[in-house]
């Protein structure tokens, strides 16, 4: 613990310097400005920033980097809740909760439990990272192949607790996600499926066109088909803060979104991005009232938001600690410390204290830094909502244009965006929630890929998901959450009948 | 009055560059900024070797070039759109070994191809890394001779992770599985960090790496190099013997990276960025950029790297025939 201190203190000496300070907050600024732009990510924005880090030294470009990431799990949430717009992947779950909020004049709150969430998960998770990275890590890495399976079988399970509409329809929407994720190419045998000579669509259906366009798109549209136009808000000034009661009720799902979304953001691979997903579904599932959610439960923008923010720093664990690239995002991170002649590997905690320790101080202070920064912030953007919808929704449009193909550069992912605004339409037309698409089209090819190559590794041998520990304890889960839920829907069905006196 | 004249020369100078433009672009490459294609994500060996090499290219162009990084379809994406690029020298591709597996797996299948190994013209080879096997330090094998006793022992049980099916870490392995005549278990992951992420978990028992990845993780005790696929022994691992030195002869393999352009691009401008990359590579400032990534340089000139491209395309080609359609090899 002393030892723990003492390099704490070493590593408040590095970021604290003016450069750090710097560095540090422009990383804040340009993650929540990437955040909040529409189409572009976390990742978009690191790679994109990337080439400016070669200049600078090692610490300073992984603090700067670092900033980008978590600023951008602060940012994405902006746009979710002001305009039901996913600014990335992870603010998908957001979208509802949040700007049900909005809808109901409680935009401000929103955005500030938003924040403070963020805040309280990133904090408390760099405090995990700090006290226990090399155990940590080491379990991590035990998350191979079918481990992953069993993870995202529970993800499917999640699916179903997304919504409280009809399930069948939830179900229908969530097969259409799964469908829409085998696109591309088939990674286990290099075959292109439903790819029609396009090259683009070999790399499968990006997540965020969809998502912009099945939630944010549609919106635009079915506004247009209102007789009348939607109501400008006024917010008032005393009306921005969170009131004591949506406080206390965020308290608790802060603190599960944090302990989950770190744990899920951990383990190596893409499952970063489910963890808002499961947080929503956690928090749902657990609530008194679950009817609240879709209509601006706290509790719907609370979990998620902590939830990514804490996965975006369990990310840091596997890479910092045994110098693996563990997501597409820290391989980014680990290249900016190679441009350096910085080695990424198990020794790096002990040769590079103060590279570590520095970034782990940086972040702490990252962390308040876009606190300060987003709050003051709420008051300004919720004013966003008095501009007209004639000027604000041209204005939107053309940002999802702008963000999505400036990802790829990629004139189909824009198309995508379309199409998916177009169905988005349709299926809230009929009353189908969105949301399971996106989680099914999030799930599908990692669930493919981590299922085929679980047996390519035991060579077609299917008791590998169960003759491993973590991977039967985590199919087994599954399969009681299966029984629960098929029991609960039979018993709903037998009181049905015998409500209408169909057995006696 | 000399504000007013002012403004009047500008524009007089403007329309006077405007009308010479079409004139100078045909006069002299190069005249407006050279973009140079990089088919990878940024932080991939591509982009790794590609950005320092076009920052040393702007000092010898007086022209910035500027880096795109055109991702997708395991670089299928931004080949293409080099290979289909207006052939004027303005547009430059920074390409590694995979270049020329892209055209074998399409014919493989079956499907368009997504450009031809003709549409495009070698200008120089930058940095030609041997790949490297290794396994977790748990496991009992300590040299190649072990780890083939067992393989033959128990075929098919061994097992690799790989960047991808037909990417050059797989290729890699089966030229050494087909060298030593050992069946081995393949499990393809989606890039090169996925897989060391694998390898070091402990699900599967072997990889063909990059050197530079693998150094901090041998150093550390996690892993251990049994040999290298390169004609001589790695500086940075000089213990660890050669194929090629064991006795295997056609096992050989280099993560390379060069320069091209589309096929049609005239002569002499041809001849300006082969001059141009020349200086660049033996400038100090890439030099310095390479030593920091642990690549070392392996500068060719185009007839050499021609040479060395059709050799080594015609080796991928084999092993990728050899490798076959998935499915056909039950």
């Amino acid at each position: 613990m002393a030892e723990t201190l003492h390099n704490l203190a070493l590593g408040f000496s590095v970021a604290t310097s003016p450069e750090m300070l710097l560095f540090a907050f422009a990383g804040c600024l340009v993650g929540t400005l990437v955040g909040m732009l529409p189409g572009v990510g976390p990742l978009a924005g690191i790679s994109l920033l990337l080439p400016a880090t070669y200049g600078l030294n090692p610490t300073a470009a992984i603090v700067l980097l670092g900033g980008i990431y978590y600023g951008a799990m602060y940012g994405g949430s902006t746009t979710s809740i002001l305009m039901r717009i996913p600014g990335e992947a992870a603010s998908v779950m957001t979208c509802l909760d949040g700007y049900a909020m909005t809808q109901k004049g409680r935009a401000g709150a929103a955005l500030a439990i938003a924040a403070i969430g963020s805040f309280v998960a990133g904090t408390l998770s760099v405090v995990g990272l700090m006290l226990l990275a090399p155990p940590l890590a080491d379990l991590a890495l035990r998350f191979g192949p079918p481990e992953y399976f069993g993870l995202l079988v529970l993800g499917l399970f999640v699916l179903a607790a997304l919504s409280g509409g009809s399930v069948a329809k939830t179900l229908a929407m969530a097969v259409l996600g799964l469908f829409l994720g085998t696109i591309g190419i088939d990674l286990m045998s290099g075959f292109f499926r439903f790819q029609y000579g396009l090259h683009e669509l070999g790399d499968g259906i990006g997540i965020v066109p969809v998502a912009v366009g099945l939630f944010g798109i549609s919106e635009i549209l079915l506004a247009l088909g209102r007789a009348e136009p939607p109501r400008v808000q006024k917010p008032k000034l005393r009306e921005l803060l969170p009131s004591r009661r949506e406080l206390a009720e965020s308290a608790a799902p802060i603190g599960r979104g944090t302990v989950l979304g770190f744990f899920i953001g951990i383990i190596p691979g893409s499952a970063h991005i489910i963890s808002s997903f499961v947080s929503y579904a956690l928090e749902r599932k657990i609530s008194k009232h679950p009817e609240r959610f879709g209509q601006g439960a706290v509790a719907g923008v609370a979990g998620p938001e902590s939830a990514n923010n804490a996965a975006a720093c369990g990310a840091f664990v596997p890479m910092l600690a045994l110098g693996v690239p563990s997501g597409p995002i820290p391989a980014v991170m680990l290249a900016a410390l190679m441009v350096h002649g910085v080695a990424p590997g198990p020794m790096l905690m002990a040769e590079q204290p103060k590279l570590f320790w520095g970034f782990v101080a940086s972040m702490y202070i990252g962390n308040l830094m876009l606190l300060v920064l987003n709050l003051p912030l709420v008051g300004l953007l919720v004013n966003l909502l008095r501009v007209p919808y004639a000027y604000l929704y041209p204005a939107i449009l053309a940002f999802c244009v702008l963000g999505v193909y400036a990802v790829n550069q990629s004139v189909i992912d824009v198309w995508i965006m379309i199409a998916m605004g177009g169905l988005g339409v349709l299926l809230r037309k009929f009353d189908f929630e969105v949301a399971p698409v996106v989680l099914g089209l999030v799930l599908s090819p990692m669930l493919e890929v981590a299922l085929r190559q679980s047996l390519a590794m035991s060579a077609g041998d299917w008791s590998i998901f169960v003759t491993r520990p973590i991977a039967a304890t985590l199919v087994g889960f599954a399969v009681v959450l299966a029984l629960a839920g098929v029991a609960s829907s039979l018993r709903g069905r037998a009181a049905w009948r015998r409500r209408l006196g169909l057995e006696s | 009055m000399t504000i007013a004249k002012h403004v009047l020369s500008a524009l007089g100078a403007l329309a006077l560059l405007v009308a010479g433009w079409p004139a100078l672009a045909q006069e002299k490459f190069p005249a407006h900024p050279v973009t140079m294609v990089v088919p990878f994500p940024p932080g991939g060996v591509a982009d790794q070797t590609g950005r320092p090499l076009a920052a040393a290219m702007e000092k010898v162009l007086k022209q910035p070039v500027i880096v795109s990084n055109k991702v997708g379809a395991g670089g299928a994406v931004g080949m293409a759109a080099a290979a289909n690029a207006k052939p004027d020298g303005y547009t430059i591709l920074m390409a590694l070994s995979s270049i020329s597996i892209i055209p074998e797996a399409d014919k493989l299948f079956d499907r368009k191809p997504a450009y031809q190994m003709d549409q495009l013209a070698p200008i120089a080879l930058i940095s030609s890394d041997p790949t490297v096997l290794v396994v977790p330090a748990e496991m009992p094998w300590k040299t190649v001779a072990d780890f083939v006793a067992d393989a033959k022992k128990r075929p098919g049980e061994i097992s690799f992770s790989s960047s991808g099916l037909y990417g050059t870490l797989h290729m890699a392995m089966e030229m050494f599985a087909h060298g030593a005549g050992i069946k081995l278990r393949h499990v393809p992951f989606n890039g090169a960090g996925p897989a060391m992420t694998a390898l070091l978990g402990g699900h599967v028992n072997a990889l063909a790496s990059g050197p530079g990845v693998v150094i901090p993780q041998i150093k550390a005790g996690k892993l251990r190099a049994l040999a290298g696929w390169g004609d001589k022994r790695l500086p940075v691992l000089p213990d660890v013997p050669t194929f090629k030195e064991l006795g295997f002869k056609d096992v050989e393999f280099y993560i390379w990276s060069g320069v091209f352009v589309p096929a049609a691009t005239p002569a002499e401008v041809r001849k300006t960025l082969r001059e141009t990359v020349k200086q660049a590579v033996a400038s100090a400032e890439f030099k310095d950029a390479m030593t920091k990534l642990e690549t070392p340089i392996a500068y060719l000139d185009a007839p050499e790297f021609k040479k060395f491209w059709d050799k080594d395309a015609a080796m991928l080609a084999a092993a990728v025939k050899k490798v076959g359609r998935i499915e056909e090899k039950k």
